[in-house]
């Protein structure tokens, strides 16, 4: 064997620059970019005077590459394949696929190009042209995915076979060889890092969910998040009142946007929305399927085609609730996966769910929350009455403050205020049963004391595990000398305002109910006169703390003093104080107050 | 198209506005990976931007824009940007890390051409600007502009 410089032999030279190549084959981000490599590589084999490579895909060529030395210096030139690509020849067959195993490897062919061309276009020419009188073709399955017609050739042309140096036909091979793993490399690194983004894309999707509580809002943020990481545009219908709705879209152009919310109304697209709703799964609709559709070539558009349509339906618990729909402009190679599409919809159909659950759970506590209180308070001459509740936070339950205003037979005006302890249902439930029963008995002309008495009677003989407190006072009419009556069943003593000024405390202190049977409350009895106020609250009020821990109650006097002046929005003015002086206590809050017209 | 410096526009060239160094390196480092053929610009501030570009011979085809910037906001600049005809055949990608369907809205009334969500996923990022440039390089070759380099 014929020794190179510094004792090395051509064997040796072709071990290092393959070692070189199995090196840059693990490195590349694209198999292609192993051009660089191995085309000045083979050109500089003995006797070869062009190198040419070409891929194709399903049969058609997707490009072809060749490499003459021009002029001493080679040039890579790169064709790409346009429409009326040239297919491949039923000489020229696909190599069977598992290159790289005993039997079924890259498979090598030589080609005599002084003849005509034998089915090895686009080759042969390139060969011809730059002076070549035969060929040697490495051939191997090449795919980017399971296609069995996804292959590539690899060739070298030489002027004489006997150019041939010994070994170039094992060394085609070992080229193919490691453009082979290259690519298996590469292809699962990018399987990897779909992979990756796909599940990082649903973590986001997730975050966007939990962004907000409002049906619509949530999927408008799921829609934009998906336009343009998975598709172009995105339609999302869900059933209102039966019917499919549309209720949030997006586009990745804006200018697009009104032509999307056509679209998401065409009978062809609401035909497969229905029908997509009726499956488990998400189904694609692409290519020819889409004639006749608002996404032909033919419809009008964003001036892009749309190359594919996904429809997906929002199941959860059970229930079909609507479908999720992209469009997609982009390659069928950057769709996303079945997997993602029916992951991130079955994540979306739950937060739907799961906040529509939410949206009806929190009318209903509203609507049983204002069926707790009352409509309006009575008209009594000579005092003007004002009420505020503030529910505490933005809560599912409803709270168990009750107050109310009632006009007596013997023409005093009752008033009360209550709060059942804790939240929900049986809250509710005895807040109402409170509410009426001190309504009626007040009503009727029970004094506060025998209607406080008789309300604990029926809250023991319920054997509730609630404590109720509760506040009665009746106002005689003025031409009975106006005085106030209270009584007090555990509950915070409420506030009189007078006309100067001065606020005291009404000194009324009983049990709280449903605790002993046969309770008696003392009432108390004070006068009051033009321009007072009376002011009734729950401990919501007195209980709210300031971040240094400081009650509210403290500074209840001074509030009473500045807002109950005879003002319409006496009540909603001291909540609002107690609101923003509070950082703790999360107590719902009623107020109830009452203001004997005249001078101040 | 000339009055809206279609002539001008240069499809194979992005002007970046961000005025954070480390996502304007993760904007340039997704984009050269997935666009690698893309001239990138950078700018870190909207202030003096569009006499910048009303001065220039050639006009970036797209403008990926920040919205939260300090000094002149994204919204201003590209408010600015519409306001200049000689602006229009440039297209304007805005991006920000807010989903909030005002903002959006607020966007588009304002002239953005995309809305694009900034992730906190570097390699989702990655993907969401591909998809985006995809589309518009495309758009602007099928359009009948002037043929993108890809």
């Amino acid at each position: 064997m014929a020794r190179s410089d510094g004792g090395r032999t051509p064997a040796d030279d072709w071990s290092a620059r393959l070692h070189g190549l199995w090196r840059a084959a693990l490195d590349v981000e694209a198999v292609e970019k192993m051009s660089r490599h191995i085309y000045a590589l083979m050109l500089d084999e003995p006797g070869v005077v062009a190198v040419v490579g070409s891929r194709w895909d399903g049969g058609e060529l997707r490009y072809v590459r060749h490499m003459t030395p021009d002029g001493g210096r080679p040039v890579l030139r790169t064709r790409r394949a346009g429409p009326g690509a040239v297919v491949a020849g039923p000489g020229r067959t696909a190599p069977k696929p598992g290159a790289g195993h005993e039997g079924d490897g890259p498979a090598v062919l030589h080609h005599d190009l002084t003849g005509p061309d034998d089915g090895f276009a686009p080759e042969h020419a390139l060969f011809v042209e730059a002076g070549a009188r035969h060929a040697l073709e490495v051939r191997f399955s090449f795919g980017e995915g399971d296609g069995d017609g996804d292959w590539a050739a690899f060739s070298v042309g030489l002027e004489r076979p006997q150019d041939a140096a010994p070994g170039l036909a094992t060394r085609l091979t070992q080229l193919a060889e490691v453009l082979v793993a290259s690519n298996r490399r590469v292809l699962d690194h990018r399987a990897h890092e779909r992979q990756q983004i796909e599940d990082a894309f649903l973590a986001e999707a997730s975050l966007q969910m939990d962004a907000s509580l409002d049906v619509q809002e949530t999927l408008g943020r799921i829609a934009r998040l998906a336009v343009p990481a998975l598709a172009e545009g995105c339609v999302v219908h869900l059933f209102q009142e039966g019917r499919l709705s549309l209720v949030a879209s997006a586009h990745v152009a804006a200018a697009a946007q009104p032509w999307l919310v056509g679209v998401a109304h065409d009978a062809w697209l609401e035909d497969r929305i229905r029908a997509a709703a009726d499956r488990r799964l998400g189904s694609v609709v692409s290519g020819g399927d889409l004639a006749g559709s608002p996404f032909g070539p033919r419809a009008g558009g964003p001036g892009r085609a749309v190359r594919a349509v996904s429809v997906t339906p929002l199941r959860a618990r059970g229930k079909v609730l609507g479908t999720l729909a992209f469009v997609h402009h982009r390659d069928a190679r950057d769709l996303p996966s079945r997997r993602l599409l029916d992951d991130l919809a079955q994540r979306a159909a739950l937060a739907i769910d799961t906040t529509a659950a939410y949206e009806q759970r929190r009318r209903n506590a509203e609507q049983l929350q204002r069926h707790l209180l009352p409509g309006t308070l009575p008209e009594w001459p000579g005092v003007s009455l004002s009420a505020a509740y503030e529910v505490a936070d933005d809560s599912l339950e409803v709270g168990g403050d009750f107050y109310d205003a009632v006009v007596r037979r013997d023409g005093g005006l009752a008033l009360f205020i209550g709060d059942v302890c804790g939240r929900g249902a049986e809250a509710a439930a005895l807040t109402g049963l409170a509410r009426h029963t001190l309504r009626v008995l007040l009503e009727d002309g029970a004094s506060p004391a025998d209607a406080l008495s008789r309300l604990n009677a029926v809250l023991v003989a319920q054997s509730t595990p609630r404590f109720v407190t509760a506040l009665a006072a009746v106002i005689t009419p003025e031409s009975a000398g106006r005085t106030l009556e209270a009584a007090s069943a555990g509950h915070p003593r409420p506030l009189v305002r007078r006309a100067d000024g001065r606020v005291t405390e009404v000194g009324v202190s009983g049990l709280l109910l449903g605790v002993l049977g046969e309770t008696r409350y003392e009432p108390v009895t004070v006068p009051l006169a033009a321009g007072d106020s009376l002011a009734l609250f729950t401990d919501g009020l007195t209980e709210a703390r300031s971040a240094d821990g400081t009650m509210f109650e403290e500074l209840l006097p001074q509030a009473v003093r500045d807002c109950c002046r005879g003002d319409d929005d006496a009540a909603a003015a001291l909540i609002a104080r107690a609101s923003r002086f509070r950082a703790l206590g999360d107590d719902d809050t009623a107020v109830l107050v009452a203001h004997v017209k005249g001078d101040r | 198209m000339t009055d809206g410096g279609e002539d001008r526009v240069d499809h194979g060239s992005v002007l970046v506005v961000e005025d954070s160094p480390e996502d304007a390196e993760a904007i340039e480092r997704a984009l050269s990976r997935t666009h690698p053929e893309l001239e990138l610009e950078f700018a870190d501030r909207g202030d003096g931007l569009v006499d910048d570009l009303l001065a220039r011979g050639r006009l970036p085809g797209l403008i990926l824009l920040d919205l939260n910037m300090p000094g002149l906001s994204g919204h201003a600049v590209l408010t600015a940007v519409r306001a200049r005809p000689e602006l229009s055949g440039v297209t304007v990608v805005v991006f920000t890390s807010s989903t909030a369907p005002a903002e959006v809205d607020a966007c588009y009334a304002a002239g953005a051409d995309s809305y694009v969500y900034k992730t906190v996923n570097f390699t989702l990022f990655q993907t969401v600007l591909k998809g985006a440039v995809d589309y518009w390089l495309e758009s602007r070759s099928a359009s009948g502009g002037p043929p993108s380099p890809m």
